[in-house]
C-alpha cells in the first residue's frame, strides 16, 4: 500500500477539522476525496503534507509515518501537493516558478529536460515563460500549479480542486491532463467538489462530510450510489 | 506608441515644473557651484566653473528626462526609446529654454525679481542663460536638455534595459532552445564592450574622488556607504525573505561595540588588531542573530516586526545601563578607538576610510547580488510570497529565513565596525531606534530589491540633507520635493521588487485586468 491513513485528528485550536478519518491509496491509483465546502479536504492534504500535523493518528506512506518529518523532506520523499487556488508565485515569471518545482532536485540537465517537457505538454505556458504568474488567466495559472508540481517528479500527487473556478471547457482539459499524469505512473489524491467529473476518473472514492468519511467505494458505484447522486450529483446542490 | 507619447509627454511635465521650481528657490545655481565643487575644486570660484557646472546641471536634468521618458516602452525597442527621449527632450527644451529666454529678457531690461522672489538673484538670471543674449543662451539650453534628454533615453535602452534582460535571459537559457540562448546572447554581446567602458569609469571616479572631496564629504559619503552598508543587509531579510525585521540596529550596535571594546584603551585595554577586530565584529553580530532568529522566526508578520524591535531597544539600553559601565563604557561610549594599518602603515586618514566603505560596499554588493540570483534567492523569493507554497515546493523555509537573517546580521555588524572605527567613538546614541527607521525608509524610497535603488535611497536619506545644508533655509522643502520626485521616477520604489523592470510590466497588466489571485 502506497499511502495509508489511519484515524487522523487535526484540529486548528479549539476547530476539530478532522475526527479521525482512514483510508488508503494503492499504487498506480486515482482516489477521489468528495465533500462540501468545509468538509475537511483541503485539511487532510496539508496534513499528509506535513504543514498541518495531526493530535491523533498516522500518515504511512510506503510504511513510514510522515507526521514527524518537516514539508521540505516529505516532498524529497516524492509527495507533491497542487494547493487549492493555484497558489502560484505570482511575482515570479512562469519558468521561475517551474524552477522553483524542482527545488528539492540538485540534478541541473534533469531540470533543464524536465522544464522543456512541460513546455511541450503545455504550449501555452511555453509562450509565457518570461511572463509574471501573477498576469496568467486563471486557466493558465492551474496548468502552471500542475506543471510546477510536476517538475518535482512526483510520485503521488495531492491535487485539491484544479477544476475550481475553470470554464467547463479548461475543467475537461484539466482533467485530460490528469488521467494523461496517471497513465504515466503518478499515483493520484484528487479533492474535488466537482464530484461528477472526480469519480469518472478515478478508480475508487471517499465522500467526506465535516470532519469524517461517511461513503466510500469504487468510483463507478458512487457514481450511481442515491446517497451520492442526491448530495453531489443530481441533487445540483453541494 | 500612444503610451510612448504620454510618457514622455508626462516626465517632461514633472521635469519642467521641477526645474523652473528649482531656479526659482535658487538651486541652479547654488547646484551648480556644488557639482563643479566636487569636480574640481580649483575652479569652482570663477565664471567658466559655474558655467560648467550649470552646464552639468542642466544636462543631468535632461539626461533623467530621457530616462524616465524611454522607462515603459514594450516592446523596448532603441527607436521606440529614442522617439521618447526626443519628444520629452523637445518639448521640455523648448519650455525651459523659452522659460530661460524670459529670465534673460527681464534681467536685460534691468527687471530685478528678487522683490518677488527672494531667491532669484540677478546673477542666477544671466547664469541661466549662460551670461549670452537671451536668444542665444535660450537656443543653448533648449540644445542641451534635448541632447541629454536622447542621450538618457539611448542609454536606458542599451545599458539599463541590457542589465534586464540579461536577468530576463538566465531564466531563458535555463529552459529554452539554443536558439533564443544565441539570440539573447549576441544581444548581450552588443552591450557588453559599453558595459565594461561604464565599469572602469565608475571604478575611476571612485579612486579619485576621494581625494578630491576633501575631509567633509568624504565624511558624509562614508555616512552614506555605511547606511548602502545597512541597506543591503535588511534588504536581504525585509526585501528578498519578506521577513519584517525592525530592530535591526541591534547588529549595527553589537559589531559596533565588539569591534570597539577589541580595539579602544578604554575600558578593557585589549588593542587588537584591526581586521581582527572587524572579522569578530560580524561573527558576534552572527551569533546575536542566531540568537534570536532561532527562537522567533516561526513567527509571522507582525510579531516579527515587534519582537525585534524590541531586541534593538534592549540591547541599546544595556550598552547604556550604569551596570554595565565597566564593561561597556555606559553612556558615555566607548573613546579613542585607533584606526587600522596595512603592513605596519596607518590607514586612516578620511580618504583612507572612504577606499575601506567603498570596498565594503562593493564586496557586500557583490556577495549579495550573487546570492540573490541564485538558488537561494528564489528560494527567499519563494518564502516572500507564500512562505506555506514555498514549503510545499520542498523549501526548508526556516533554514533559508535564518540564513537571511544571519547574513544580514553579518554585514551590520561590518557595517557597525567601520562606523566606530571612522568616529573613532560609539556610544549608545549612535544606535537608537531611528537607525533602524532610516534603513527601512531607504530602501522604501529606493526601491526594495535592486541595488541601485539602495544607493540612491542611501544617498537620498542620508547625503542629500547634508548636500543641502548650504541652503539651511530651504532644506527640507527640497528635500520633500526630490522625494516626491523620487517617487514619481521610481514608483516601485515603493513595493518589493527582485527586478522592478520585469514588474513592472505585470503590474501595469494587472492594472488593467484587475488582480488575479
Ligand atoms: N486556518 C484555519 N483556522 C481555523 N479553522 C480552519 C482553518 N482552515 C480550515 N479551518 C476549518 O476546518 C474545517 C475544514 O476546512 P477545509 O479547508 O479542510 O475544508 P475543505 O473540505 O477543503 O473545504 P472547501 O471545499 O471549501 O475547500 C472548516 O470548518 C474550516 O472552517
Ligand atoms: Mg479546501
Amino acid at each position: 500500500m502506497m499511502l495509508e491513513i489511519d484515524n487522523l485528528n487535526v484540529y486548528y485550536n479549539a476547530i476539530h477539522a478532522l475526527k479521525g478519518i482512514s483510508f488508503h491509496l494503492e499504487k498506480g491509483e486515482i482516489v477521489a476525496l468528495i465533500g462540501a465546502n468545509g468538509a475537511g479536504k483541503s485539511t487532510t492534504l496539508n496534513t499528509i503534507s506535513g504543514i498541518l500535523r495531526p493530535r491523533i493518528g498516522s500518515v504511512l506512506f510506503e510504511g513510514e509515518d510522515l507526521t514527524k518529518i518537516p514539508p521540505q523532506d516529505i516532498v524529497r520523499k516524492g509527495i507533491i501537493q497542487v494547493p487549492e487556488g493555484r497558489k502560484i508565485f505570482s511575482k515570479m515569471t512562469v519558468a521561475e516558478n517551474l524552477d522553483i518545482g524542482a527545488y528539492a532536485s540538485n540534478d541541473r540537465a534533469r531540470i533543464k529536460s524536465n522544464m522543456d517537457m512541460m513546455f511541450q505538454r503545455f504550449p501555452r505556458l511555453s509562450e509565457r515563460r518570461n511572463q509574471l504568474g501573477g498576469t496568467l488567466s486563471g486557466g493558465e495559472q492551474q496548468m502552471l500549479a500542475i506543471a510546477r508540481a510536476l517538475m518535482a517528479e512526483p510520485r503521488l500527487l495531492l491535487m485539491d480542486e484544479p477544476s475550481m473556478g475553470l470554464a467547463p471547457i479548461l475543467v475537461e482539459q484539466i482533467f485530460d491532463i490528469i488521467r494523461d499524469i496517471n497513465e504515466q505512473g503518478t499515483s493520484i489524491l484528487l479533492v474535488e467538489q466537482n464530484a461528477q467529473m472526480a469519480l469518472s476518473i478515478s478508480d475508487r472514492g471517499y465522500v467526506m462530510e465535516t470532519g469524517k468519511i461517511v461513503l466510500e467505494g469504487p468510483s463507478n458505484e458512487l457514481l450511481v450510489n442515491p446517497v451520492v447522486i442526491d448530495a453531489y450529483l443530481g441533487g445540483g446542490h453541494d | 506608441m500612444t503610451r510612448n507619447i504620454s510618457n514622455a509627454l508626462h516626465s517632461a511635465i514633472i521635469f519642467i515644473v521641477v526645474t523652473i521650481f528649482l531656479f526659482l528657490i535658487g538651486f541652479t545655481t547654488t547646484g551648480s557651484e556644488l557639482i563643479i565643487k566636487a569636480l574640481s575644486p580649483s575652479i569652482a570660484k570663477t565664471s567658466e566653473g559655474l558655467e560648467i557646472g550649470f552646464t552639468i546641471f542642466i544636462s543631468l536634468i535632461g539626461f533623467i528626462i530621457g530616462l524616465v521618458a524611454s522607462k515603459r516602452e514594450e516592446p523596448d525597442t532603441l527607436g521606440r526609446n529614442l522617439v521618447a527621449g526626443t519628444i520629452a527632450g523637445l518639448i521640455s527644451g523648448v519650455v525651459i529654454g523659452l522659460f530661460g529666454f524670459l529670465m534673460g529678457t527681464l534681467i536685460e531690461n534691468g527687471i530685478d525679481l528678487r522683490g518677488y522672489l527672494q531667491s532669484v538673484s540677478p546673477d542666477s538670471m544671466r547664469k541661466i542663460v549662460f551670461d549670452q543674449p537671451p536668444n542665444i543662451g535660450a537656443l543653448r539650453l533648449g540644445g542641451i536638455i534635448l541632447l541629454s534628454s536622447i542621450f538618457g533615453s539611448f542609454i536606458n535602452s542599451t545599458v539599463i534595459r541590457a542589465e534586464w534582460r540579461k536577468s530576463l535571459s538566465t531564466s531563458v537559457s535555463e529552459s529554452s532552445t539554443a536558439d533564443s540562448v544565441r539570440k539573447t546572447a549576441s544581444k548581450l554581446g552588443a552591450n557588453q564592450g559599453f558595459r565594461m567602458a561604464m565599469m572602469a569609469v565608475l571604478a575611476a571616479i571612485l579612486i579619485i574622488l576621494p581625494q578630491q572631496w576633501g575631509s567633509y564629504w568624504n565624511f558624509v559619503m562614508g555616512t552614506v556607504g555605511i547606511y548602502i552598508l545597512l541597506g543591503i543587509g535588511v534588504n536581504l531579510i525585509i526585501g528578498l525573505a519578506g521577513q519584517l525585521i525592525l530592530g535591526y540596529v541591534a547588529f549595527f550596535a553589537i559589531g559596533a561595540y565588539t569591534f570597539a571594546l577589541l580595539t579602544a584603551p578604554a575600558p578593557h585595554n585589549l588593542q587588537w588588531n584591526f581586521w581582527i577586530a572587524v572579522g569578530l565584529a560580524m561573527i558576534s553580530a552572527t551569533i546575536g542573530s542566531l540568537f534570536i532568529g532561532l527562537p522567533i522566526l516561526n513567527l509571522r508578520g507582525d510579531y516579527l516586526a515587534i519582537v525585534t524591535l524590541g531586541f534593538g531597544e534592549i540591547i541599546r539600553i544595556l550598552v547604556k545601563s550604569d551596570l554595565l559601565t565597566k564593561f561597556t563604557g555606559g553612556p558615555r561610549g566607548v573613546r579613542d578607538i585607533p584606526g587600522p594599518t596595512i603592513f605596519g602603515q596607518s590607514f586612516s586618514s578620511d580618504v583612507d576610510y572612504m577606499y575601506l566603505i567603498i570596498a565594503a560596499v562593493v564586496v557586500t554588493a557583490f556577495v549579495a547580488n550573487r546570492l540573490q540570483n541564485s538558488a537561494t534567492g528564489r528560494a527567499w523569493v519563494a518564502i516572500r510570497e507564500d512562505e506555506t507554497v514555498s514549503k510545499t515546493t520542498g523549501v526548508n523555509s526556516f533554514a533559508y529565513k535564518l540564513l537571511a537573517f544571519a547574513l544580514s546580521a553579518a554585514i551590520a555588524g561590518l557595517a557597525g565596525a567601520l562606523f566606530a572605527s571612522r568616529n573613532q567613538f560609539t556610544g549608545p546614541d549612535d544606535h537608537v531606534l531611528m537607525v533602524s527607521i532610516n534603513v527601512l525608509c531607504l530602501l522604501i524610497v529606493g526601491g526594495m530589491g535592486s541595488l541601485p535603488g539602495i544607493l540612491l535611497g542611501a544617498f537620498t536619506l542620508k547625503g542629500l540633507p547634508e548636500l543641502l545644508r548650504e541652503l539651511e533655509n530651504y532644506r527640507l522643502l527640497i528635500f520633500g520635493a526630490l522625494l516626491v520626485v523620487m517617487m514619481l521616477i521610481r514608483p516601485e520604489g515603493l513595493w518589493p521588487a527582485t527586478r522592478p523592470k520585469l514588474e513592472e510590466k505585470g503590474k501595469s497588466i494587472e492594472a488593467q485586468k484587475g488582480e488575479p489571485t
